[in-house]
């Protein structure tokens, strides 16, 4: 791997590295960022990529982290005393207000080792109001050693006064080659399987890279479209056993219907073109055998109902009832 | 790293170091300690990141090296040791470091010292060298007044100004102020002014207690810590960022009324207040009634609580001015009362509503200033 590389290692967001290179190089890093994107497209590894090129030992005219030096280790590592990573416990649960208070109190105190403290507050849009309140004092006037990085997948679920007081950074998903060409050159990812991940992944590297840790992953799509496919032939009362059996494991349930919405998109555009371009593209025949059977107008009717069970389950709806909706709405 | 020292230094080391372990940090290595060897000596260290304590103890060397280990582990281990000669020994692929001591043998699992947190040195001479006795009374009757709140992070911190051959710590948390000065035995080339967390000087005042030496005060080249040098032990504190509020427009500079009180009197009276004030907001009232020239004046002390019941105090005091009413935070006369040091105290008050000041007699170098409390009518 390259290191001290002019895009400080990361796989695409190019202008957003420029953007924050060029800060860096002038000294005019803002106090505080906000990095918008989806889940695992890259906001974490470029906070991340800004904290050690603030806190790098080797500062090289170029200001760009040297990846080597005991500075950038632990900043990867997560484990530098000046790097302050903030997030609810898990997915779903909550960021709570000790967390930040916790966190203004370390921040009161000048920096251990370098020049700079960098706060990453990750998943923000988890954080309760009163969290989020909390940080407003700090995040408009930190001490001048202080840079705060927010990362959340949807600013609109902020605070507007936190949106404000920070200048904003969109990450947007990342070409499909170019997430393929990473996989291949940086993970050694066979050709096939990279063309797969990096469809699959709608752009998003960290999603792709997860896939390859998790063996059982791809096993589970498989599965998961195998259900697809015979909930389709399937008995009311076997899409309903199906349905209660996948309301119980909630974790899942969310998976399983962004599948189904790729799949479902899939089948509409290759209904409309043959030449679509396709994110399953490993089950072309199937998706081909879909659109004959369902045509545009079916597959669509699909999407609508599995976006409203989406939209439903997300406001809170019986996980039940919302899927036993969605079973009725499926079509034979 | 293979070294040899007595059980009795490394458990005494480690009972200095062990109180900036910080045992629930998202760093795991915070809750180790370092042990790294040195010319004849091996370094202990821990840190919480906002206060740093290193110290050396005496030690054979064999072969070099650092490692951390967990702190509750080895402290524990190294107490329950017989006291004799404690040989370590590091096993550097699996980061274990081995202990023998008389028949006894142990294995502890700990941490790369490469993810310790560097702990700056003292470098060179510059040092500014300071009495350890009058440091640490100055420590003990300034930090209590820093806030312990951490809303206002600055309150929790001492200020410590150095102007020419005089260092002035304040501290404030918004109800009360205590400023004490002590004489530097060399003028400082430049006068500048350092906030230090008031936890950090409260551990100093606790690890100073046999130090006789000066202690030499130095300033990390950035500005991000102070270094406090002990005989064999080094505490880093981290420094806040921010201004002071200047305290001096605080302190009255006239008053009415001025009280001189026996201390122990004083204090013993205002004990007794906090039985009854402890269940009313710590209110407790003074009444000064000036005397006459046949009779001395008095300070009358009294609480009351509506549940619990009421007491009044009467204290023979040397009065000069005119009769007030005012209430205080009995606690905060607690606090005071008890590091003040000398057995005579002298109270300024103005009004009922303005602050009150209170110095030892015959000590100009000591100012504290408390708010008054309402005295409810």
């Amino acid at each position: 791997m390259e290191t001290a590389s002019p895009t400080w290692n990361l796989v695409g967001h190019r202008w957003a590295v420029q953007f924050l290179r060029h800060a860096v190089d002038t000294d005019t890093v803002s106090h505080a960022y906000l990095f918008i994107g989806p889940a695992n497209v890259g906001k974490m590894t470029l906070a991340l990529a800004l904290a050690s090129a603030l806190l790098c030992q080797n500062q090289t005219d170029a200001h760009t982290p040297c990846g080597t030096c005991r500075a950038c280790r632990l900043v990867t590592a997560g484990h530098h005393p000046d790097l302050h990573i903030i997030e609810s416990e898990q997915v779903g649960a909550s960021l709570k207000i000790e967390q930040v208070r916790d966190l203004e109190r370390q921040v009161a105190l000048r920096p251990v080792e370098g020049r700079w403290r960098v706060a990453i507050l990750s998943r923000f849009e988890e954080a309760t109001i009163s969290a989020a309140n909390a940080l407003l004092k700090t995040l408009e006037e930190p001490p001048p050693y202080v840079v705060i990085v927010v990362l959340t997948a949807d600013a609109s679920a902020l605070l507007p006064t936190i949106v404000s007081r920070c200048q904003r950074v969109p990450l947007r998903p990342l070409p499909v080659a170019l997430v393929r060409e990473a996989l291949v050159e940086r993970w050694n990812v066979d050709a096939e399987r990279a063309d797969l991940l990096a469809h699959l992944s709608g752009g998003r590297v960290g999603w792709a890279v997860r896939q390859l840790e998790d063996k059982a992953a791809f096993q589970r799509r498989t599965h998961r479209l195998d259900d697809l496919d015979r909930l389709l032939a399937a008995s009311m009362t076997e899409r309903f056993r199906y349905a209660e059996k996948l309301a119980r494991t909630s974790a899942a349930v969310q998976e399983i219907l962004d599948l189904w919405l790729g799949w479902w998109r899939d089948v509409m555009l290759l209904a409309a073109d043959e030449n679509a371009l396709l994110t399953n593209v490993d089950c072309r025949n199937m998706l081909q055998d879909h659109a004959r059977r369902f045509g545009v107008k079916g597959s669509m009717d699909v999407l609508q109902a599995l976006q409203q069970a989406v939209d439903r389950l997300n406001c809170n709806a019986n996980p039940r009832l919302a899927l036993e909706v969605l079973m009725l709405d499926l079509p034979r | 790293m293979k070294v040899s020292c007595l059980q009795e230094n490394l458990s005494k080391g480690l009972s200095i170091v062990g109180r900036a372990v910080s045992p629930r940090s998202t760093l795991p290595v915070l809750s180790n300690v370092l042990l790294a060897t040195e010319a004849g000596r091996l370094e202990l260290s821990a840190t919480n990141l906002e206060v740093g304590i290193n110290c050396w103890i005496g030690a054979k060397v064999e072969e070099d090296g650092a490692t951390t280990v967990p702190a509750r582990t080895f402290i524990d281990l190294v107490n329950a040791l017989p006291p004799e000669q404690v040989d370590m020994e590091l096993v550097v692929q699996t980061q274990t470091l081995n202990l023998r001591a008389g028949r006894s043998e142990a294995n502890v699992k700990g941490i790369d010292a490469q993810e310790f947190p560097l702990v700056p040195v003292p470098e060179g001479e510059g040092g500014i060298s300071i009495e350890a006795d009058a440091l640490r009374t100055a420590i003990s009757q300034v930090a209590f007044a820093a806030a312990t709140d951490e809303s206002r992070p600055i309150l929790t911190g001492v200020l410590a100004k150095f102007e020419e051959d005089q260092l002035t710590l304040a501290a404030a948390d918004g109800f009360r102020l205590s400023v004490r000065t002590i004489p530097l035995p060399q003028p400082v080339p430049d006068p500048f002014s350092i906030i230090i967390p008031a936890r950090a000087l409260v551990e100093l005042g606790r690890i100073s207690g046999e130090q006789e030496d000066p202690i030499i005060i130095t300033i990390t080249p950035t500005r991000n810590q102070v270094l406090f040098q002990l005989t064999d032990i080094v505490l880093v504190s981290q420094l806040i960022d921010g201004n002071f509020p200047d305290y001096r427009q605080i302190i009255p500079q006239d008053w009415m009324t001025r009280s001189v009180l026996d201390t122990a009197a004083f204090l013993k009276a205002c004990k007794t207040a906090l039985i009854f004030a402890r269940d009313a907001a710590h209110i407790t009232r003074m009444h000064v009634k000036p005397g006459s020239d046949l009779s001395p004046g008095h300070l009358v002390v009294s609480a009351t609580s509506a549940e619990t019941g009421d007491d009044v105090s009467e204290l023979d005091a040397n009065i000069e001015g005119e009769g007030v009413e005012i209430a205080f935070n009995v606690k905060y006369l607690i606090d005071l009362l008890s590091v003040i040091g000398t057995p005579q105290v002298a109270l300024y008050t103005t009004t009922s509503s303005s602050p009150g000041v209170l110095r030892p007699v015959g000590d100009v170098d000591y100012t504290h200033v408390i708010m008054p409390m309402h005295l409810g009518r």
